[in-house]
C-alpha cells in the first residue's frame, strides 16, 4: 500500500535553526558587518546578496575521536595499478599533507561557513542598538495626527450614521427576550384550557354538571386572550434598539518622513569630501527608512545660491563660487512649507560641508536656521575634511546648546564615517530599552 | 505487450502512482522483498536541504548546529560543488521517501525502486535494524521531542538549552548501548514515564547522594563500594541517571538526544550493506521494467547515468577519491553474491558454501539480513570483487619514511585485505571506546573517565568534550587515555 503526498507547499522549516545559529555568531556576525560598512558600498551590503563567512572553528562541534598522527595503521584503497607486495611508497614532505586530508571532524576543511544575511538581518545588525535621537524625547517619537476612525456603536448618533444591520439585530433580540416568557405561559394556558374543555365535554356527555368548569373555561379563555394582546404589542422596532455607527478621533502616528540632504559643492568640495557626505546620507537613509514606512529624499546642493536637484547631479556635481549657507536654509525652508508640512512629515536634514560660509552670511543662516529649526526632528550636519572646526561648525555648536536637535559631528576618511554614525545614534541614554 | 509507463520524462503524480504499482509487482514477484507500507512525498530543493541538515528526519528539534550544517550544505549547493540526493529515505512505518520535484520521471522511477524498496526492505529485515530502531514509533517520538525541547525553550531560555543540547550532542556517539537491545519507543509511554520520573524525583530530590546514616555497630559509610562496579560505556546515559545536580529537564533532554542517537546508530554501521542493496534491488527493477517494455530505451540509458556516477568508485590516485564508495562497494558484492550462485567458478566453490545455490534470492535475503558491514564484509568480499576494485592495503608506521604496500589482490593478499577492510570500517564507524570507571561519591563527586582501547585520542577535541561533560556533571571530570591524562575542572 502505498501513499503518495505533495509536501511542496509546506515550505521549509530552517527558520528556528537559522536564528540559532545567527544568535550564536552574533558577535562575529557583528564584527563583519561593521567591517564591511567601513569599506564595502553600504548598497551592495544591504541588498544581502555578499555571504559572510564564519571560521568553521566558531562553530565546532567537539566529540571523542581519533588521532590518526603518529600511530601505525592499515588501510584498504581502491584502483592499484602497478604495486606489488611489499612495494615503498615515499610519504608526502612534513606530514602536513597528511592532515589536509583529514580535514576537519565537520568534513569541510578550513573554510568557513558562509551565512547568508537577508537585507533585513543586514541591517538589523547594522543599526544594532541605535535610536533616532530624537525618540528619545517624545513618548510616541513621532509627528502625530488626529485621524477619523470607526470605533464601535453606541445609541445614539445622527440618522445618516445609523446602522440598521445592528438594529435590526438589537430588534430582534429584545422582541424575542420580551415574548418568550409570555409565548411559554400561553402554551400552558391553552393545554390548560384543552384539558379542561375535553373535561367538559366528557362530563356532559355523562350528564354532570358543569357549570363550576364552564366558569373556569370562560376565566382561561379570557387570560389566554388577554396574553395573545400582549404578545401582539411587543413592538417591532423600539427607540431602544437603534444603534448608530460611532466615528472618533484617534492619534495616529505619522510614518513618512523626509530627508534633506545638503551638501556643499562649491570649489572646495573635492571628491574625497562628496564621497564621506555620500556615506552619511546613505547611512542615514537606511536607518531612517528603517523607521518610518516612506522616506522620501530631497537633494539640496548650494554654493553662492542654492538650487534642488537630482541624486545624479547631486552627487556629481562641481561648481565654483563662493559658498553660502543661507540660500539652503531658505530654500530648504521653502520645500518644508510646501510640500512637507511639518505636523504631517517627520522632517530631517542633513549637511554635509566643509565648513567654508562667507562669514557676513553666518549671521544670517544664526537668524534663519533658529526660525528653521522647530520644524525639523533633527538636523545633522556632518564637516568633513577639515583640520579644525570653522567657524560654521561653531555657529551651529552653539545654535544646538538651544535646539538639541541639531547633532554636529566631524569626519576626516572613510572609515570614521560609521563609527561616527554609531556615535550619533547610540542607544545608551534610552533607559531601560527592554 | 504493456504499453509504456511513459516516453517524456515529465513526472506526474498519475505516473508515479503507476510506476510505484509496476515496482511494486517486481519487487513482490521477483525479488520477494517485504516491505513496510510506503509514502512517498513530493518535496523540494529547499526541502530536501532541510531535511540534510536534520540528519534526514522530518521532524526535529532546532539546534545551531542543524543551521550550520545547511549553510554549509546550501553554500555548496548554489555553487554547484554538491548535487543533491535524489532521495532520502526514513526508516519509519510507513517508510517515508522523498521525491525531489526537480527529478525527472526517471530519476523519480530510480528512487522509488532505489528507496521505497531497496532502503525499505532492509530497515523492515536487516536484523540490526529490528533490534535497534522501532519503526513504528520514531515519527512521534521525533514529535514528542520537538515539543518537549521547544517547551524547555520557553521555560529555561534558549541559552540554557543550547548548552545541554551542545554538551549532548559532543557525547551523543558514546550515548549508544551497544551490547544491550534498547527498549521500544512509544511517545506516548515516553510523555508517561517522563512525568512519573519528574514528579519521582520532585519527592526524592538529591536522594541518592544523600550520606546514608550511620550504620549500627559503628564503622560509617567511609568505605564505599566501588561505584559504578563495572565500566559504563554509555556515557549519556550514565549521567542522565547518575549525574548529582542536573535539573530534571536537562535529564530528559540527555534522554532524548541518547534515544535518537541510538535510533541512528544501526545506519552508520550498515551504510555499505543498506547503500549497496537498495541499488541491487534498483539495478534489478530497472532492467525488469525494460524487458517488459514499460520503459523506454532511453530510460534505461538515463538510468544506466546515473547508476554508475552513484556506484562510481574512483581509484585512490583519483582527483575525485575521497575513500571507499558504501554504493559501490556494497553494489558490487550483492551483485557477486547472485553471480556467486549463479556462475560460481572453482574459486568461487573454494570461497563460498553457498557457491551455486540456485535460490540466489534466499542467499542475498540471507546476506541482506543477518549482518552489519563489518561482519558483511568478513563474509562476503570476494576475490573477484577485490581484484576488479583493484584493492590493496597499505601500512603506516608512524616513524618509517615509506608507506608499505602489505597486501594486493592475490590470493595470498585476499584474506589479508578483506580483514584489513572490516577493521577499517569498523573503526570508522564506531568513536573510541570511553568508559566511566569511577565516581567519587562520597569525596569531591569527581567523575573518572578511561578510554578503553588503544587508538590514539585526539587530546584537544577530546579535551573540549570534556569541557562539555563538566558542564552536565557540575564537578570535575577526568580522562585517562593511554599515557595522558586530561582533567576538566570547576574553577
Amino acid at each position: 500500500m502505498t501513499t503518495i503526498i505533495d509536501r511542496r507547499s509546506s515550505g521549509t522549516r530552517s527558520t528556528a535553526n537559522q536564528e540559532r545559529l545567527q544568535r550564536r555568531v552574533r558577535a562575529r556576525l557583528k564584527h563583519a558587518v561593521d567591517r564591511m560598512a567601513g569599506s564595502e558600498s553600504i548598497e551592495d551590503l544591504a541588498r544581502g546578496d555578499s555571504p559572510i563567512s564564519i571560521p568553521v572553528r566558531d562553530l565546532h562541534e567537539p566529540s571523542f575521536r581519533r588521532d590518526p598522527e603518529g600511530t601505525p595503521w592499515e588501510r584498504v584503497l581502491p584502483g592499484n595499478k602497478e604495486y606489488q607486495r611489499g612495494d615503498l611508497i615515499q610519504k608526502p614532505e612534513g606530514g602536513a599533507a597528511r592532515q589536509g586530508r583529514e580535514g576537519s571532524p565537520d568534513g569541510m576543511g578550513d573554510d568557513g561557513v558562509a551565512i547568508v544575511l537577508s537585507p533585513d538581518e543586514f541591517l538589523d545588525l547594522l543599526f544594532d542598538g541605535l535610536a533616532l535621537p530624537n525618540l528619545r524625547k517624545t513618548a510616541q517619537g513621532d509627528v502625530q495626527s488626529a485621524q477619523w476612525r470607526r470605533s464601535g456603536f453606541i445609541r445614539d448618533g445622527s440618522p445618516s450614521l445609523m446602522h440598521v444591520g445592528r438594529t435590526m439585530r438589537a430588534a430582534r433580540a429584545r422582541r424575542l427576550a420580551l415574548r418568550a416568557g409570555k409565548h411559554r405561559e400561553l402554551e400552558k394556558l391553552q393545554e390548560t384550557r384543552n384539558t379542561l374543555h375535553d373535561e367538559i365535554h366528557e362530563r356532559r356527555r355523562c350528564g354532570q354538571d358543569v357549570s363550576l368548569e364552564q366558569e373556569r373555561l370562560q376565566d382561561l379563555d379570557q387570560q389566554i386572550a388577554a396574553l395573545e394582546r400582549k404578545i401582539r404589542a411587543i413592538p417591532f422596532i423600539d427607540e431602544t434598539d437603534l444603534r448608530f455607527s460611532h466615528i472618533d478621533q484617534q492619534p495616529h502616528p505619522i510614518t513618512n518622513a523626509v530627508m534633506m540632504c545638503v551638501m556643499d559643492v562649491s570649489g572646495s568640495m573635492g571628491e574625497t569630501e562628496k564621497d564621506l557626505g555620500k556615506r552619511f546620507f546613505l547611512l542615514l537613509y537606511l536607518f531612517l527608512q528603517r523607521h518610518y514606512q516612506a522616506v522620501t529624499i530631497v537633494f539640496v546642493k548650494h554654493h553662492s545660491t542654492a538650487m534642488e536637484c537630482g541624486e545624479q547631479e547631486f552627487f556629481g556635481a562641481r561648481e565654483g563660487g563662493g559658498t553660502l549657507v543661507s540660500p539652503a536654509i531658505l530654500l530648504m525652508e521653502d520645500i518644508v512649507s510646501r510640500r512637507f508640512p511639518s505636523d504631517r512629515w517627520n522632517v530631517y536634514v542633513a549637511e554635509v560641508s566643509d565648513g567654508d560660509n562667507y562669514s557676513a552670511d553666518n549671521a544670517i543662516v544664526d537668524e534663519r536656521l533658529r526660525e528653521f529649526m522647530p520644524r525639523l526632528r533633527n538636523l545633522f550636519y556632518l564637516e568633513v575634511n577639515r583640520e579644525s572646526e570653522s567657524d560654521l561648525f561653531q555657529l551651529y555648536e552653539s545654535i544646538s546648546q538651544s535646539f538639541p536637535g541639531l547633532v554636529t559631528a566631524r569626519a576626516n576618511a572613510r572609515e570614521d564615517i560609521y563609527p561616527l554614525f554609531r556615535a550619533l545614534f547610540a542607544a545608551e541614554e534610552i533607559p531601560n530599552h527592554a | 505487450m504493456p504499453d509504456f509507463l511513459f516516453t517524456d520524462n515529465d513526472w506526474t503524480f498519475a505516473r508515479i502512482d503507476a510506476v510505484n504499482e509496476a515496482i511494486a509487482t517486481i519487487a513482490e514477484n521477483e525479488l520477494q522483498l517485504d516491505t513496510y507500507p510506503n509514502q512517498l512525498e513530493i518535496i523540494s530543493a529547499e526541502q530536501m536541504l532541510d531535511a540534510y541538515a536534520s540528519i534526514g528526519l522530518p521532524v526535529y528539534y532546532a539546534h545551531w548546529s542543524f543551521g550550520k550544517q545547511r549553510a554549509i550544505e546550501s553554500g555548496q549547493y548554489r555553487r554547484g560543488e554538491m548535487g543533491l540526493a535524489y532521495e532520502l529515505v526514513i526508516n519509519s512505518n510507513p517508510c517515508i521517501s522523498y521525491l525531489m520535484e526537480e527529478n525527472t520521471m526517471t530519476m523519480q522511477t530510480l528512487v522509488i525502486a532505489h528507496a521505497a524498496y531497496g532502503h525499505n526492505a532492509f530497515f523492515k529485515n536487516n536484523v540490526f535494524f529490528q533490534q535497534w530502531t522501532d519503526a513504528e514509533g520514531i515519527l512521534d517520538y521525533l514529535a514528542f521531542a520537538q515539543r518537549y525541547i521547544a517547551r524547555c525553550e520557553e521555560r529555561f531560555g534558549i541559552e540554557a538549552v543550547t548548552d545541554v543540547l551542545d554538551a549532548a550532542h559532543a557525547i551523543s556517539r558514546n550515548g549508544v548501548d551497544r551490547a544491550r537491545r534498547p527498549q521500544r519507543l512509544s511517545a506516548r509511554e515516553e510523555e508517561q514515564r517522563r512525568e512519573e520520573r519528574e514528579r519521582y524525583q520532585e519527592q526524592q530530590l538529591l536522594e541518592i547522594w544523600r550520606t546514608l546514616p550511620p550504620v549500627p555497630g559503628g564503622g560509617t559509610s567511609g568505605n564505599p563500594s566501588h561505584f559504578p562496579e563495572t565500566p559504563q560505556e554509555n556515557l549519556l546515559y550514565f549521567i542522565e541517571k547518575h549525574a548529582p545536580n542536573l535539573e530534571g529537564w536537562k535529564r530528559e533532554i540527555l534522554r532524548i538526544v541518547r534515544k535518537i542517537s541510538q535510533y541512528l546508530y544501526p545506519q552508520g554501521q550498515t551504510k555499505i550493506m543498506n547503500e549497496g542493496f537498495a541499488c541491487f534491488v534498483h539495478y534489478h527493477i530497472l532492467h525488469s521494467l525494460h524487458a517488459q517494455g514499460l520503459v523506454t530505451d532511453g530510460t534505461l540509458l538515463e538510468f544506466y547515468a546515473s547508476h554508475t556516477a552513484v556506484t562510481l568508485q574512483p581509484d585512490f590516485d583519483d582527483r575525485r577519491y575521497s575513500g571507499i564508495n558504501p554504493y559501490a562497494l556494497g553494489f558490487a558484492i550483492f551483485q557477486d553474491i547472485k553471480r556467486v550462485c549463479l556462475h560460481p567458478t572453482e574459486e568461487d566453490r573454494h570461497w563460498f558454501a553457498f557457491a551455486g545455490d540456485p535460490d540466489w534470492r534466499r542467499q542475498v535475503h540471507f546476506a541482506m539480513r543477518e549482518f552489519r558491514d563489518e561482519s558483511f564484509l568478513l563474509q562476503y568480499l570476494s576475490p573477484k570483487v577485490i581484484r576488479d576494485l583493484h584493492l590493496f592495503a597499505l601500512r603506516n608506521e608512524p616513524d618509517a619514511p615509506h608507506y608499505a604496500v602489505s597486501a594486493i589482490h592475490e590470493d595470498s593478499g585476499y584474506r589479508q585485505i578483506r580483514e584489513a577492510l572490516a577493521r577499517q570500517i569498523a573503526d570508522s564507524t564506531h568513536p573510541p571506546d570511553i568508559q566511566v570507571v569511577s565516581v567519587d561519591r562520597w569525596g569531591d563527586r569527581h567523575l573518572g573517565l578511561r578510554q578503553m582501547d588503544t587508538d590514539p585520542l585526539h587530546q584537544e577535541e577530546a579535551q573540549r568534550t570534556l569541557a562539555h561533560i563538566h558542564t552536565l556533571w557540575g564537578y570535575d571530570v577526568c580522562l585517562e587515555s593511554g599515557e595522558f591524562a586530561l582533567c576538566a575542572t570547576t574553577s
